[in-house]
């Protein structure tokens, strides 16, 4: 049993099994798309609750990949494990040690989608200029203004909303969003993804919180440190 | 101008290094359009075909600069010629600024490391032929390399797309088929490392694997762009 989780063929065809069900699953999307629009709207779990549980017949090919995202991480984890606590020698620590770098950082996405997907929220509106509306944990979003900038020719260069952040009753934070600017309080972001001016300046808003994302960021850097290093080593012996 | 690279990128049919001119042309109009729209040119498919068709050049300049005129040129001139005729033919992206949510340097990363990727992953498909062809032992290695590399600037690639997705809504990453075609490419090569060190699975068993890749690439950057919705619509 333990040679099946060590073995570099469960990865193989872990990997494998994941490109067709992901395959599938983006041929089912489109297709389904009374079941997967709302996948993106709320966390993942809240989905798979309301969503997905009631149909299986489309969703599982998702559940199939999570099952196989599974064991690739105990696969991961086991090669790792095995690979570290064996022998070591000067001369090929680095060589040895960057691919576990390189899984360290898969294993820190994987749990970060993991938090992301089971905790913390996401919710989105229209609100227009001078609105107010209730945020969780107790929290409210007044929005002041919207400000759009053009260049001499008329396109729309950047725009900007001014926030202001309760909790309760009491003012915790303001600032300016923009495109790729968001406001965050307490892991908590505020997000200006868009603006509509059909019925006066009106802005969509995301507000999300994800625990995983700073899991996600530490896997990223895990990721590219361990893959450069190796890229660099196997280019030397190369 | 784009139709003197037509007489151009041909030249390289002669030998690699006989490609230069062509990638210098090709990288002075690339500036001139950057510059004049005060953005990186890589939006839409005018743009994006014209890239990956220079990044081919680039990579086959530097992995073919000792070789001779041979089937690794009559094989990577011709595809670098038919995706420029695809971004001839394909329609303009709209003049001007980038729009305000890709008017950061996360996209910017994000997307020339992609098409550098995408680069090395044709040349690596390239390498493969040649492998198949028993006409160059050392041509699997190489295309290992191509892989290699074009592996890791993949993942940076996606990595620096989290970052600005993470910036833009809040999320590094969404359940749409783009970027579960993405990741079926991620882990397609991932796949492909792995089963090199398969003893037994290598030679032609991976040099088709690296051929396969690269034609799941060509499907995620133009196929599920033209028949499925996604984030990457702008």
């Amino acid at each position: 049993m333990i040679n099946f989780f060590l073995s570099l063929k469960t990865a193989v065809w872990t990997l494998f099994v994941l490109v067709c069900l992901f395959f599938l699953g983006s041929y089912m999307m489109p297709v389904h798309r009374e079941i997967f629009a709302s996948m993106n709207d709320d966390i993942l779990f809240r989905w798979v609750e309301n969503t997905a549980i009631g149909s299986l017949w489309y969703t599982w090919w998702f559940f199939g990949a999570l099952a196989a995202l599974a064991l690739l991480a105990v696969n991961t984890l086991a090669c790792s494990v095995q690979a570290v606590t064996g022998r070591w020698t000067r001369s090929d620590f680095l060589l040895r040690i960057s691919p576990q770098v390189i899984h360290a950082g898969f294993l820190f996405l994987l749990l970060a989608h993991f938090l992301g997907a089971g905790w913390g929220y996401k919710t989105s509106g229209m609100m227009p200029e001078g609105a107010f509306a209730r945020l969780p944990e107790n929290r409210g979003l007044f929005l002041k203004a919207i400000r759009v900038r053009t260049d001499d020719r008329g396109f729309m260069t950047d725009w900007s909303a001014e926030a202001a952040l309760y909790e309760g009753d009491r003012l915790v934070k303001t600032g300016t969003l923009g495109p790729n600017a968001p406001v965050f309080y307490k892991g908590m972001g505020i997000y200006l993804k868009h603006l509509s001016f059909e019925t006066g300046p009106v802005a969509l808003l995301v507000v999300a919180k994800d625990p995983g994302a700073l899991w996600a960021l530490v896997g990223g850097v895990l990721f590219m440190l361990g893959s450069v290093t190796l890229l660099f080593l196997k280019w030397k012996k190369a | 101008m784009e139709i003197i690279l037509f007489i151009l990128y041909p030249l390289a049919l002669a030998g690699p290094r006989f490609i230069l001119p062509a990638l210098g042309l090709h990288g002075v109009l690339i500036a001139q359009t950057a510059m004049r729209y005060g953005r990186i040119p890589l939006i839409g498919m005018r743009d994006t075909l014209g890239f990956l068709a220079f990044a081919i050049g680039i990579f086959y300049a530097v992995a073919g600069w000792n070789r001779k005129r041979d089937l690794f040129s009559s094989l990577c001139i011709p595809l670098i010629l038919l995706l420029l005729s695809g971004s001839l033919v394909s329609p303009p992206s709209l003049p001007g600024p980038l729009p305000p949510v890709l008017n950061t340097i996360w996209f910017e990363l994000h997307v020339i490391l992609s098409f550098l990727s995408y680069g090395l992953f044709a040349v690596g498909a390239v390498f493969g032929v040649l492998a198949l062809s028993r006409q160059e032992p050392s041509a699997e290695k190489n295309q290992y390399r191509s892989l290699l590399l074009g592996y890791v600037l993949f993942s940076i690639a996606m990595i620096f797309g989290g970052i600005w997705a993470y910036y833009a809504w809040g999320t590094y990453w969404l359940w749409t088929p783009k970027e579960l075609w993405t990741t079926i490419v991620w882990f397609f090569y991932s796949l492909y490392l792995h089963a090199r060190l398969v003893r037994g699975w290598t030679g032609p068993k991976v040099v088709w694997m690296g051929i396969i890749g690269f034609v799941i690439v060509l499907f995620t950057y133009a196929g599920v762009g033209l028949l499925m919705k996604s984030s990457h619509e702008f």
